[in-house]
């Protein structure tokens, strides 16, 4: 559903360009959750802007079932952004002069034709997320972990083909952050959408069917298999350390 | 940085372009008498009219008077009947060595035979003959009261030393004889001038007085310019109000400006903080940059100032020349104070301004470098005691305004803390109207209706000053409009019931509020007995020494609406109209019984022909043709103690059956030969006279403009400061799907109700200062009494106006801010 081919994002930095990314392509099956791997600096906020459309590669093309993203202006874009895509970021994800349940139902309303029954299940979203008594607050009540929560529910909550998760819970502590991903990972299988998750955690791979990783600017496939094995050690190791400092919920 | 400096400059600009205007006209009234006044320390002048020239023949010859010249004075037209208006000085070549040097002096070059000749000769300035085009030796004819006559400039004079060019510009000096016969008045002076020495005085003075006839007095000097300062008072006591309401505003502006570049660096200020510089180093880094700003900004804001100045000098003038007396600024005064004090406003308003984004910056930490929360909160939190001090303040400024008794500086005092008041209610109202608006805006315009409404108190910090200042400016605007409304209404109606014949003749004169021309005897009798004229009502205006003071005396003929009570402000119970014309009983207008504090009863010391004579005052009466006041007397009661017989204006009555029209036409062509009068229907006239008011507040809508400029470049910074801090908020919205023209639209909405609140805010405020100027500034500058006159249209166009400047400030940062590029804000994470 989405194809990504020979993608190129440069930056001049006074005389000289500086390639941030270079030759990446990659495909994205529908139904996948596949996490995008790299360091801080790597260039996976730069991939994912331009998927999700906020930016325009330096070459190459985006195909997400059949039309050129690289070819549309910056408001087509949007409309396309709107329709197809939920995106969460790092932090600073709610507008802080709409209530919760306002922002959850913000790109339904910037399309103006939400009716009663899209309003009803994007607020449904929010009982999911376990969010469901908080739909009057505005954003600066809630703690970090539940403006993320708010944040997926806002991502799902006009059904997207695609979610786009730059860092989710990169501004969480471990235990916010576990709670976190396993109400994505839960919401985006049950009704098996698809997800492309960056990060420099490494924990989260258990969590992916794929993963991408991003070095240098170029893409380096890892093979399912391999992945899995090594996130799984990883997960096993990280039980013992949650054991020892078992710290209230979200 | 640019738009601080900007800020700073356009508020100085303002504040040192009124000054200038002020103080260049003030100065160019006091040369315009010292250089005809010359060395003199006194002079002897007339309690009314004229002094006969005998007086200084008899003086020189009884009394042994050495240092004394005689001068007449007046006013002519050059070229033509609307040319530039000339002052003749009229002197005596062979007395004036000792008092003014434009003859030459001793080795002057003179001719004194052809100045003294029977030929009308003149002598001008360089720049003045330059002006009229002439030379010396050519002719230059002359115009007045509707007469035109001619006169040889006989040399080019230069100015004493320590006087400018400028204080003989316009003058024309000729010889007594000629000055007689140019201005009609034969065998009179308008004065003579003495040189008194200090041991002379006492008793020089003592001896004088004995010999002087019936009325003529000696005056200092120095008592003439207080006459003067009484004239321009009132145009100081506008002017000033306006720069102060300038200065008010251009400190919102500032302070706005300090703000939005604070702000603008609160990521760059975290940094700094983050590598440890102490926060009292940022503080004393943002004071230093305000002081750089604000001596740039006064820098420039004293060039354009002056730039301002030479403009609102031009329309200064014209007023005053139309009003008061001829007089012509050339130089601005640009004196060292005056720019003092505009560095002192910009300088120290900037600094002063800076001081609380400089706090705010100090508070910055590195990861709060992009939000703002807390300050929002804590303002949010103060908003009611900022509300309870304002209360405090707006009681403070009833109280002043209620103790400061006629003290006009209190008053503005005053009126300056309601405006601050006010302003400190603005984020109490804007956050609670804000809020009540929020559901109705969602109701509209959606979601972006219920962000552009929370965007407003959500920002409460940003958006509260710049709601204040356009609040403050429009309020400013409409206040001065209603006031200026409710005079015009006053002097409409006015001028509607005490203009009730049907033609008005006068000659045509240099001013209009002093006009001391006459009508022509023969005239006026042709015109008294012509067909068609079924009655005609004389008015004669006479300088007379009241109480020690020259006052305008009116003097009419009794008629029958004399009786209307709605004329008068007070009234005896005997019938004032028969006394005036039976006893030593006058009436005064309303500013002269304000000014002088007179009462009904009270006895008023008028110079006659034979001397002081008490009068008592029968009435106080309403009139707003002038503001320093005048005395009205009956006519016979004038002829019975004056010495005059001549009338400066009649009113005329058509008969039954006349046509208004027909009837001037032959007014004009009986008359056209003799002298060119003026000769206006009641219509005509009111609106002559409409014509001029509207004039003398031009120089006010011209500050209402700038007041209104001021104000929209701080909401336009204030709206650039939100942007920065609203950049991030941005993003996550166009990733939400916001179109960039759906974000255009909602700054635009919110600007356009933060103008509508402000338009709403603005309504109270200016009524209440409308209220103000009427009933205290006005009333204490003046004592008249107007009107109030409630124009519904001034109060919707001053919600228009600030909905229109705020949605124009918005325009630009919307479009910036839907151009903007999303990714950019999202990178610092
Ligand atoms: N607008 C820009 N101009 C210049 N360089 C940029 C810009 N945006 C991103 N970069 C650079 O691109 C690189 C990748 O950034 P980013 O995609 O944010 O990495 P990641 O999200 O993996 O941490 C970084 O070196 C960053 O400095
Ligand atoms: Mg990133």
């Amino acid at each position: 559903m989405l194809h990504v081919s020979n993608l190129r994002k440069s930056y001049s930095e006074g005389s000289s360009q500086r390639d941030v990314l270079s030759d990446v392509s990659f495909i994205i099956n529908r139904g996948e959750l596949i996490v995008l791997l790299g360091r801080s600096g790597s260039g996976k906020s730069t991939l994912l802007n331009m998927i999700s459309g906020m930016d325009v590669p330096t070459t190459g093309s985006i195909e997400f079932e059949g039309q050129d993203l690289t070819n549309m202006s910056d408001t087509a874009r949007t409309l396309f952004r709107r329709k197809h895509l939920g995106i969460i970021f790092q932090s600073f994800n709610l507008i802080p002069t709409l209530t919760v349940e306002e922002n959850i139902l913000l790109p339904l309303e910037l399309t103006g034709t939400a009716n009663q029954e899209q309003r009803q299940l994007a607020l449904d979203v929010l009982r999911e997320v376990n969010l469901g008594d908080r739909g009057d607050s505005f954003p600066d009540r809630l703690s970090g972990g539940e403006q993320q929560r708010v944040a997926i529910a806002r991502a799902l909550a006009h059904k997207p083909s695609l979610i786009l998760a730059d860092e989710p819970t990169g501004n969480l502590d471990f235990r916010t952050a576990d709670t976190v991903m396993d109400i994505l990972q839960r919401l985006v299988h049950d009704e098996r959408r698809t997800m492309l998750v960056a990060t420099h955690d490494r924990d989260i791979i258990r969590l992916a069917d794929r993963v991408l990783e991003l070095q240098g600017g170029k893409l380096k496939d890892v093979t399912p298999a391999a992945q899995h094995e090594a996130a799984q050690k990883e997960a096993a190791q990280q039980d013992v350390e949650a054991a020892d400092n078992a710290s209230p919920g979200v | 940085m640019a738009l601080s400096i900007l800020g700073v400059a356009l508020g100085v600009a303002v504040v040192v372009g009124i000054d200038l205007a002020n103080s260049s006209a003030r100065t160019a009234f006091r040369l315009s008498t010292e250089t005809v006044a010359g060395r003199a320390t006194h002079a002897i002048v007339p309690g009314s009219g004229l002094l006969a020239d005998d007086t200084y023949r008899n003086l020189r010859a009884d009394s042994g008077l050495r240092n004394a010249a005689p001068v007449l004075e007046g006013h002519i037209r050059a070229g033509s009947a609307s040319g530039p208006v000339l002052q003749v000085l009229g002197i005596d070549p062979l007395a004036e060595e000792p008092f003014r040097s434009y003859t030459g002096g001793p080795e002057g070059e003179l001719d004194l035979g052809a100045f003294l000749g029977p030929q009308r000769t003149g002598l001008i300035s360089r720049s003045t003959a330059q002006g009229l085009g002439i030379q010396s030796g050519d002719d230059l004819t002359t115009f007045r009261e509707g007469k035109s006559s001619s006169i040889r400039i006989l040399d080019i004079i230069d100015p004493d030393p320590g006087f400018s060019e400028a204080s003989l510009e316009n003058l024309i000096v000729v010889d007594i004889a000629t000055a007689q016969a140019l201005l009609e008045s034969p065998g009179k002076l308008s004065r003579i001038d003495l040189i008194l020495s200090k041991e002379e005085q006492g008793d020089k003075i003592a001896v004088l007085e004995d010999v002087l006839p019936p009325g003529a007095r000696i005056e200092a000097a120095s008592a003439r310019s207080s006459t003067l300062d009484q004239m321009t008072q009132a145009f100081s006591l506008n002017l000033t109000a306006m720069s102060l309401l300038a200065m008010v505003v251009g400190m919102f502006l500032i302070y706005n400006t300090m703000t939005f570049s604070v702000v603008q660096r609160r990521g760059l200020i975290g940094r700094l903080r983050g590598i440890g510089v102490t926060s009292s180093e940022i503080f004393g880094l943002i004071l230093g940059e305000a002081a750089v700003v604000g001596l740039i900004g006064s820098a420039i804001g004293m060039v354009a100032g002056v730039a301002l100045g030479s403009v609102l000098i031009d329309l200064v003038t014209r007023s005053i020349n139309d009003l008061y007396f001829t007089v012509r600024i050339q130089d601005l005064n640009i004196t060292p104070l005056g720019l003092a004090k505009g560095v002192l406003v910009g300088l120290g308003t900037t600094v002063l301004a800076a001081f609380a984004p400089a706090r705010e910056a100090t508070r910055t930490m590195p990861s709060t470098a992009l939000r703002r929360s807390e300050d929002e909160s804590r303002l949010e939190a103060r908003r009611g005691l900022l509300a309870g001090s304002g209360l405090i303040l707006g009681i403070l400024g009833a109280l002043v305004l209620r103790t400061s008794g006629e003290s006009i500086a209190f008053s503005y005092v005053g009126i300056l803390f309601v405006i601050l008041a006010t302003s400190l209610w603005v984020p109490f109202l804007v956050d609670s109207g804000s809020r009540a608006v929020r559901p109705l805006m969602g109701r509209l315009f959606g979601v972006v209706g219920r962000m552009a409404a929370s965007g407003i108190h959500h920002s409460l910090s940003r958006s509260a000053v710049a709601i204040a200042a356009l609040t403050v400016a429009v309020a400013a605007t409409s206040g001065v409009g209603i006031m200026v409304d409710s005079f015009r209404t006053t002097v409409d109606t006015w001028l509607r019931y005490s203009l009730e014949a049907d033609v008005y003749i006068s000659p045509p004169g240099m001013v209009f509020r002093r006009n001391d021309a006459t009508i022509d005897t023969a005239v006026e009798e042709r015109i008294r007995s012509m067909e068609g004229v079924s009655e005609t009502y004389s008015v004669r205006t006479a300088h007379v020494l009241i109480d020690g003071r020259m006052s305008d005396l009116i003097v009419t003929e009794p008629r029958d609406s004399d009786l209307e009570p709605g004329r008068y402000k007070e009234l005896p119970d005997f019938d004032h109209r028969e006394a005036m014309t039976a006893r030593d009983v006058v009436m005064v207008s309303e500013p002269y019984a304000f000014r002088f504090g007179t009462q009904v009863g009270d006895f008023l010391e008028i110079a006659t022909s034979d001397g002081p004579r008490p009068f008592e005052v029968g009435a106080i009466y309403y009139d707003y043709a002038s503001d320093l006041g005048v005395v009205q007397m009956a006519r016979s009661r004038y002829e019975f103690h004056f010495d005059d017989r001549q009338v400066s204006g009649l009113a005329v009555y058509a008969a039954d059956g006349v046509d208004v029209d027909d009837l001037i036409d032959n007014l004009t062509s009986v008359t056209a030969n003799d002298q060119g009068l003026l000769i206006r229907s009641n219509r005509s006239l009111r609106q002559a006279s409409l014509d001029v008011f509207d004039q003398t507040f031009t120089v006010t809508a011209v500050l209402r403009l700038l007041t209104i400029l001021v104000a929209f470049i701080g909401v336009l910074t204030a709206l650039m400061a939100l942007q920065l801090e609203r950049a991030r908020e941005i993003s996550v919205l166009r990733a939400n799907g916001m179109t960039p023209s759906q974000v255009h639209r909602m700054v635009t909405t919110q600007t356009g109700l933060m103008g509508l609140l402000s338009g709403l805010l603005s309504v109270p405020l200016g009524l209440l200062l409308a209220w103000l100027l009427i009933f205290v500034i006005n009333q204490r500058s003046f004592g008249w009494t107007l009107q109030f006159e409630i124009d519904l249209m001034v109060l919707g166009q001053a919600v228009l106006l600030a909905v229109i400047a705020a949605l124009l400030a918005g325009w630009f940062p919307g479009r910036s801010m839907s151009r903007m590029n999303a990714t950019e804000a999202l990178r610092f994470e």
